[in-house]
């Protein structure tokens, strides 16, 4: 039994991070229209920050070089992680938000994500350059079990909890007027902007939210791990959190759940699964892009706004006062419809 | 839930006694004074290129008045109202707004002043319903601080439900109550072009700029959104500037008219006056380059 739940709950544990994910993301793109194409480095920002937030200092001659090494207890370095990668958002923001738009916006966001990556990659005083981080402590690990399947149960349980919240809050902001003004301004920027929506600002408050909350997944990911590296967030990995958004559907979050659950842990995780085959090491995970690629692509033809599409804002129904004075002193023809 | 729509597909107004239920919910600061001076172009110069579009354009506005701006093609209205409503800066010149110079600001802070534009088409909120188009169009709401949505949602609520309540009369007023669960983009052309003066009401403009509002749609509307414009005026109390092409219109409903060629103001008065001044005939028949 230990081994099948084990299993089980190592997928839990990726789904529940990828729908952070997908949440942060949603948040950025569905609710604000920022097409933010280096999702990945937010998560991998999140992750490396809290991950030399709760390693010790980096020992002299082991060759292992990194900043910070506080040993802070797990709950801190996950608030350090999210702030990091809230900040980096700021920052790319900055550049990103202020006068572009949609694809130049995109590609800022992508060259920015590049150059992260090759700083972190290629500086091994700051993240252990291209080996990256490796033995960080398990959240609560010594507490718990040396396990791995019971341990893997355990930290679902921190992770769904997790997840709920970003859920709850997530969802919160889609229904505020806030979430109004953000959907304003992805649906016209300019209209939004004659109307006294500060554009600028309302999406970077989105940007560092989604950050944050992708932040929060990469903290999770590298508290799973125990590692993290510059090969485990190459830009395809946010392909594969895009993926799952425009598959599941944009500007819900149900529709971020099911294409996490479909892209993420269907196609991308449980994949990793299976047997190797002999003599084409690379295979299955080619097999695995293909079949992503194929799913966005049928997505987009068949079924624009995802499996389960934005949904309509729902207001109270308030009847028209009965009593209603004049029609409105603004009435003016009896004529309800036109034929223009 | 009781369906509200029964009968209001084609709105039937006839009910008697004022309960004054628009104009209660119109501030008290759309229009303290009737007259005086709401908008000032002093001025004005933007060029493109080699090509000065608007070249020393100067006029007034006056408060509660419906003020045309009327041209040949390439007479520089729609930069002058890109200029006034800060989507684009004036190369030189000034913009004094209620009182303040408000020259180079950006849309969004003339927004809040109380200065808002329609564009020449019709941009609606696509794939958002009508009526959350309209929710979204009051100024400086309280629900759109991010601390207020986390922590004090009580701040919000009252003023969320007496928005969606003077949302759903100006849909009324504007016969769109039934579409009000619609999406925008699925609208009519015509409705759409009703939609973007309905959202220009919930936001309580001391001064609306419409660009080209008659263009593309049919007389009868013509004459319906007409009839808006002056209730808008008459009853909230807001100043427009109208760029229109359709004189007939402009006759109607205009209480003064500014006739602009070649960038700059050629001659202003009531549109009988502006028939009868040659400079104004022939900058129409030649493109002013005469």
């Amino acid at each position: 039994m230990g081994v099948f739940w084990g299993y089980v709950a190592t997928l839990a544990v990726y789904f529940c991070i990828y729908n952070i994910f997908a949440f942060g993301l949603n948040i950025q793109f569905g609710y604000a229209g920022i097409l933010d194409f280096t999702v990945i480095t937010f998560m991998a920002i999140g992750g490396y920050f809290a991950g030399v937030a709760v390693l010790g200092p980096a020992q002299r001659g082991t060759e292992i070089y990194y900043i910070f090494g506080w040993s802070l207890p797990w709950p801190v370095a996950l608030v350090i992680g999210a702030v990091a990668a809230g900040l980096l958002g700021f920052v790319i923001g900055l550049i990103a938000l202020r006068r572009l738009r949609s694809d130049y916006l995109a590609i800022v966001t992508l060259a920015s994500g590049s150059i992260v990556y090759g700083i972190i990659n290629n500086d091994n005083k700051i993240f252990d350059g291209g080996a990256g981080l490796v033995g960080v402590s398990q959240p609560f690990g010594s507490h718990i079990s040396t396990n791995p399947n019971t341990y893997s149960e355990f930290f679902l349980i921190i992770c769904f909890v997790l997840m709920v919240g970003c859920w709850l809050f997530a969802n919160r902001l889609y229904s505020s007027p806030l979430g109004r003004a953000m959907r304003a301004i992805r649906e016209d920027v300019d209209v939004a902007e004659a109307y006294g929506k500060n554009s600028f600002k309302i999406r970077m408050t989105a940007m560092v939210i989604g950050c944050m909350m992708v932040g929060i997944g990469g903290a999770l990911t590298i508290a799973y791990v125990t590692a993290l590296s510059p090969a485990g967030w190459t830009t395809g990995e946010t392909f594969v959190i895009w993926a799952a958004l425009i598959v599941g559907g944009r500007g819900n979050n149900w529709g971020a759940v099911v294409g996490s659950f479909l892209v993420a842990v269907l196609f991308n995780e449980a994949t990793r699964f299976l047997p190797n085959i002999p003599g084409h090491p690379n295979m299955i995970s080619d097999i695995r892009n293909m079949a992503i690629g194929g799913l966005v692509i049928l997505t987009l033809w068949f079924r624009e706004q995802g499996v389960i599409p934005e949904r309509k804002a729902k207001f109270m129904e308030i009847p028209l006062r009965a009593t209603r004075a004049k029609p409105g002193l603004l009435a003016v023809s009896a004529s309800g419809s036109d034929n223009a | 839930m009781p369906d509200t729509d029964t009968g209001r597909t084609s709105p039937s107004y006839n009910s008697a006694t004022s309960e004054a239920s628009l104009g209660s919910a119109v501030s008290a600061d759309s229009s303290p004074t009737p007259t005086g001076t709401l908008l000032k172009a002093d001025t004005l110069v933007r060029h493109f290129g080699g090509v000065a579009a608007v070249d020393g354009c100067s006029f007034e506005i006056s408060r509660n008045t419906i003020t045309g701006l009327i041209g040949p093609n390439g007479a520089g209205k729609t930069t002058t109202v890109n200029l006034i409503s800060g989507a684009i800066r004036p190369g030189s010149g000034h913009v004094i707004f209620d009182g303040d110079d408000v020259t180079g600001f950006a849309p969004h802070r003339l927004a809040a002043k109380g200065l808002i534009r329609t564009f020449q088409i019709s941009r609606e909120y696509k794939s958002m319903t009508v009526l959350e188009n309209l929710m979204a169009s009051p100024r400086n709401q309280a629900g759109e601080k991010l601390f207020n949505v986390f922590f004090r949602s009580g701040a919000y609520k009252a003023e969320e439900r007496r928005h969606l309540e003077r949302s759903l009369e100006v849909l009324d007023d504007f016969g769109l109550y039934a579409k009000r669960n619609d999406y925008a983009g699925n609208l009519s052309g015509g409705q759409k072009r009703l939609l973007e003066l309905a959202r220009a009401v919930m936001a309580e403009p001391k001064l609306l700029l419409l660009d080209e509002p008659m263009a593309g749609i049919n007389p009868a509307l013509v004459d319906k959104v007409t009839e808006h414009i002056i209730a808008m005026r008459d009853t909230l109390g807001v100043t427009f500037l109208v760029v229109e092409h359709n004189l007939e219109v402009v006759e109607r409903m205009c209480d003064h008219v500014i006739a602009m060629a070649l960038g700059s103001t050629l001659a202003t008065g009531t549109m009988a006056q502006l028939r009868a001044n040659q400079a104004v005939v022939t900058a129409y028949l030649t493109g002013g380059e005469a």
